[in-house]
């Protein structure tokens, strides 16, 4: 390459030179670890806060039954299916009875015969009392007899045993009486029992409700606490809910709630707590509250995965800070203020969070303070830093 | 103008001999030849190739050793069986001026700083050897290209320049190499017209080595090598025709 | 005294810049390697650095949670708590998985954590931090996603609230980090015909399905999906106590492993990276042997096609040491240039790399003084036939 003048050239590739030392020193400032660090700044400020608790739960049945027979048996009829109303005591079920009929007609028959054992044991009472009735007035005679002399005394001590003995006889038929009624008592009430066992054969719905699942059919062995049918009263659906317990501080029965249903994810339903357990679950460490809708919706399944915003009054006029710019550095969390230009870490100490990030700081900091809200590394008090508006580029 | 004479009798030469190799292939270049040169003169060294008029050049460029002899260069003696100089790189640069048979700029150096360099070299500040390269150029009539680069120049401005560059360091001495085999007639004799010229200005004494038909009537004085002997002869000193 | 150098490299200024310039290229790859592999110390320190934690406690003789996995019950870290001079203890997980955004999916590492506690991101670049305890995630701005979107992470989706920096795995992943019991749950579930079929195999074992047993196949259907594992447990020592006290602690009376910051750091960069070091320092080693020769034959060149000028500054009385050094001063100057080149490109494309780069200050020096020792070497072939020419074939014949 020739130039005219070689000054022209030198001064040209001069500025080559120091261009590209230029950029060097730029890009060393600008990127790897002598840049500054970039942050962003926001400031404390007043307002209100409405704390929720966050919870996922599912749909369940409060009241929910398991019908199925006491002893283990033969299903025999099953008399309606899965999605049917009952009302109560609606038959809806029966167990294969076996011998059941045929030992309740051998009570009926053991009572039958007891019955007439009982009005034998009448008659022989008769007999008995006519007997003795006789021998007494035999004894009587012969006692006035012997009296005068007319018979000898053993003549009257016999009619005196006979009506002794036939005293005993009418005593003796006096059990045989009582006897023979408790026995009638005893088989009325075994006939009673078997008759109650036949009757728990016929499964009956205990309350209003919808059949929610059919287990066995016609012909299947079942023991006793096995379900057949599967019951639940659909008004009764609520969605039991898990929160974190230590996140579940102010948690009570009334509160109100926002459910969203799995099914339905864009159109939260109205609810409140119904219910919170007393007890909660350790292992997983979550309190229970069922958590009941305002107005079921149709259609409604059990079973059904819910998220539940449980909603805690409203905390007026207090000093809120996005929780992003909340450092936990050793057990005190606490924010990096910005005391002209310089960082300082302040510890704070934090109340209830709204369900959008903002968390009421209640000590540490006033409104209008400075804190960084974003930074793109660590930062520490002597970190250099350089304001910017944002860190991330809005998505395109 | 500058006129300063390095004190002293230009070049003179006491039995100079050049053997190269041992034993049987040994092969003497120069046998015992002796030469001298005034300051101002322009001497021809005149000879058929294989002569040993470059191994004469090479040993009084200080280039190679010669085996016997004795050598005074501007009054200064280099040479008497060894070398008397110890730094020989110092002793070309300082005191012998060599223009060759191409000019052999630096083609990254613009004129003036070709000339310059060798005062540079010695030491001389950057301002004192330019000004000095200039003069140089002004009175070889080539100061106008003097922010050139050599690639620019015609070739008898070039060769100009290389006759400036080997006057820059003031020596007493100029060796050259055939400096008008590649040009014609009219510019030979320029080249040899300026030689003398500044020859007589700087009192330098110059040896000339050519075989080029159209300059040898310009020397007074010539000397005839064959063989590696030198026989001297008087010239016929026709240089303003 | 003009520089020789100098005025050659003017004069032929073109030639000798784009040389440099190819070199800075070759010089920049040299240096983007080298931040390659300072990327990789320094994810690893990130890692370590951003989980808040001084001690790792994992399953007894593993190497976990990063380098090897472990799993310990999630109820460890209470008795851990008990140890005299923990001050929070937290359970977490990590899992590199898929995460799915809209038709595209990434490779993550999911993290499991528990807000305000050792294993939650430090910092936010963006958003806000979980307010829920479900179903909300923080990733990092290396998974591309932003703040609003919803990802999928096995059975759930999630949504995005806020992102981070410099949160990445190990191994270069970009970390996503959801409830911890979220995560228990996404390591351990499978898909929903994983599910079926496993109720199906349960339901045709009869020890586990005994018709004289109701509510047997519920129970233990339910124990199938429930997890309640965890990889590690992190754990902040209080103030003033000694670290390598409350590990020596834990080890002892509490049958697992716990590892201070030194031996994880010695973990995840000696065995985990040491082999993806000797690759880069092998390639780091080829490198330079490479940039040397092209040095090496580069001035070489230009010092043969300057055959002639040298053998005539030699003959009009130029040292060989001014010659030398010349030739020496023009290989350093390409060195410089290269450098400068090769420092600016491996800036300029060291972001675009998917995994962190990093170009530290002091290997820049150490690079200078690497390419000018390579070039004043490399110069020395060039140097040697500079010398070697004879000031006599400046004279022909």
């Amino acid at each position: 390459m020739k130039f005219a003048f070689t000054v022209s050239r030198k001064v040209w590739l001069a500025g080559v030179g120091l261009a590209l030392l230029l950029a060097f020193v730029w890009l060393a400032s600008r990127t790897g670890p002598l840049a500054p660090i970039r942050i962003t700044v926001t400031r404390a400020t007043r307002g209100d806060v409405q704390p929720t608790l966050f919870g996922i739960g599912t749909v369940q049945a409060r009241r929910d039954y398991l019908i199925g027979p006491t002893v283990a048996g033969r299903v025999k009829r099953v008399l309606v299916d899965v999605g049917d109303a009952v009302v109560p005591g609606q038959a809806l079920a029966e167990m294969d009875p076996v011998d059941l009929d045929a030992r309740l007609e051998s009570a009926d028959a053991a009572v039958a015969r007891a019955r007439s054992a009982v009005a034998s044991a009448e008659a022989q009472i008769g007999d008995a009392r006519a007997r003795l009735a006789l021998a007494a007035a035999e004894a009587s005679r012969y006692q006035a007899l012997g009296a005068q002399g007319f018979v000898g005394p053993s003549v009257v001590d016999a009619k005196r045993q006979l009506e002794q003995s036939a005293q005993a006889q009418l005593v003796a038929a006096d059990s045989a009486l009582a006897s023979a009624s408790h026995d009638v008592s005893r088989l009325q009430a075994e006939r009673a029992a078997a008759g109650q066992q036949r009757a728990n054969l016929r499964l009956l719905a205990p309350a209003a409700g919808v059949v929610t699942s059919r287990d066995a059919e016609p012909g299947s062995t079942v023991v006793a606490g096995q379900a057949v049918l599967r019951l639940m009263d659909p008004t009764s659906l609520w969605v039991s809910t898990r929160l974190d317990q230590n996140r579940a501080a102010g948690l009570r029965e009334g509160l109100p709630a926002r459910v969203t249903l799995r099914s339905s994810a864009t159109t939260p339903l109205a609810g409140s707590v119904a219910r919170l357990e007393r007890v909660s679950d350790s292992v997983t460490e979550e309190r229970i509250a069922q958590v009941s809708f305002a107005a079921p919706p149709a259609g409604l399944s059990a079973g059904e995965m819910a998220e539940v915003l449980v909603q805690l009054p409203l905390l007026h006029d207090v000093v809120l800070i996005p929780n992003a710019a909340l450092h936990h550095r050793g057990a005190q969390p606490g924010v990096w203020r910005l005391d002209a230009g310089k960082l300082r870490f302040v510890q704070v100490k934090t109340g209830v969070e709204g369900q959008d990030g903002l968390v009421q700081v209640t000590e540490g900091l006033a409104a209008g303070d400075a804190v960084v809200l974003y930074s793109e590394r660590e930062l520490s008090a002597g970190s250099r830093i350089k304001v910017a508006p944002t860190l991330v580029e809005a998505a395109p | 103008m500058d006129t300063t004479v390095r004190a002293g009798v230009g070049i003179r030469i006491e039995g100079l001999s050049k053997r190269y190799g041992e034993g049987a292939a040994a092969v003497d270049a120069l046998k015992d030849v002796n030469m001298r040169v005034a300051p101002g003169e322009v001497v021809g060294l005149i000879g058929p190739s294989g002569s040993g008029k470059t191994t004469l050049l090479k040993c009084l460029g200080a280039i190679t050793t010669p085996t016997r002899g004795r050598m005074t260069l501007g009054g200064e003696l280099i040479f008497d069986q060894g070398w008397k100089i110890s730094d020989l790189t110092v002793l070309r640069r300082d005191r012998i001026g060599f223009i060759f048979q191409a000019p052999y700029l630096i083609p990254f150096l613009d004129v003036t700083d070709n000339v310059a360099l060798l005062p540079m070299l010695a030491g001389q500040p950057n301002a004192a050897a330019r000004s000095r390269a200039l003069e140089l150029l002004q009175a070889l009539d080539v100061a106008h290209r003097a922010g050139a680069l050599p690639s620019e120049l015609s070739g008898g401005e070039q060769q100009r320049v290389s006759i400036a560059r080997a006057l820059a360091n003031k020596p007493p001495v100029i060796l050259a190499d055939e400096p008008t085999a590649p040009l014609d007639s009219e510019r030979a004799l320029a080249v040899m017209r300026i030689l003398h010229q500044m020859a007589t200005q700087y009192q330098t004494a110059i040896i000339v080595v050519t075989h080029d038909e159209k300059i040898i009537p310009t020397f007074k004085r010539l000397y005839h090598i064959r063989d590696g002997q030198t026989i001297e002869e008087a010239g016929q000193g026709r240089l303003l025709e | 005294m003009i520089s020789l150098a100098g005025r050659d490299i003017l004069h032929g200024w073109g030639k000798f810049v784009l040389t440099g310039l190819g070199l800075g290229l070759l010089i920049g790859v040299t240096f983007t390697m080298a931040g390659v592999y300072r990327g990789m110390v320094d994810d690893a320190m990130v890692l370590l650095n951003n989980s808040g934690a001084d001690l790792w406690v994992v399953q007894k003789d593993t190497q976990g949670p990063y380098a090897e996995s472990s799993s310990i019950h999630d109820d460890v870290y209470r008795n851990i708590l008990g140890v005299p001079g923990v001050a929070q203890a937290a359970n977490v997980t990590y899992l590199t998985m898929q995460v799915r955004r809209g038709n595209t999916d990434i490779r993550a590492m999911v993290v499991g954590f528990e807000p305000g506690l050792p294993g939650e991101p430090a910092y936010l670049v963006a958003g806000r931090r979980p307010t829920r305890s479900h179903y909300e995630a923080v990733a990092d701005v290396m998974t591309h996603f932003s703040v609003g979107d919803r990802i999928r992470i096995r059975r759930h989706e999630y949504a995005v609230v806020g992102l981070t920096r410099r949160m990445v795995s190990s191994g270069g992943d970009p970390m996503v980090f959801i409830p911890i019991k979220d995560a228990q749950e996404a390591q351990f579930l499978k898909d929903n015909d994983a599910i079926v079929s496993e109720r199906a195999r349960t339901a045709t074992n009869p020890a586990l399905n005994r018709p004289g047993v109701p509510g047997l196949l519920e129970a233990i259907n339910a124990s199938q999906t429930s997890n309640h594992n965890v990889n590690a447990v992190l754990v902040r020592v209080a103030e003033g106590r000694s670290v390598e006290a409350v590990a020596q602690d834990i080890r002892r009376w509490k049958h697992l492993q716990a590892f201070t910051r030194v031996q994880m750091e010695d973990i995840l960069i000696a065995k985990l990276i040491a082999t993806a070091s000797k690759q880069i320092g092998m390639f780091l080693a080829i490198l330079m042997v490479v940039s040397a020769a092209i040095v090496a034959f580069i001035i070489y060149t230009m010092t043969l096609g300057k055959i002639r000028e040298i053998a005539v500054l030699k003959l009009i009385g130029t040292h060989d040491l001014t010659i030398a050094s010349m030739i020496l001063q023009q290989a350093l100057g390409l060195g410089a240039i290269g450098f400068v080149v090769g420092r600016i490109a491996a800036s300029v494309w060291a972001p675009m790399f998917p995994k962190y780069v990093l170009l530290e200050t002091g290997d820049a020096v150490l690079g200078f003084a690497v390419v000018m020792g390579m070039c004043a070497l490399a110069s020395t072939l060039a140097i040697r036939a500079a010398l070697r020419v004879d000031p006599a074939t400046a004279i022909g014949g």
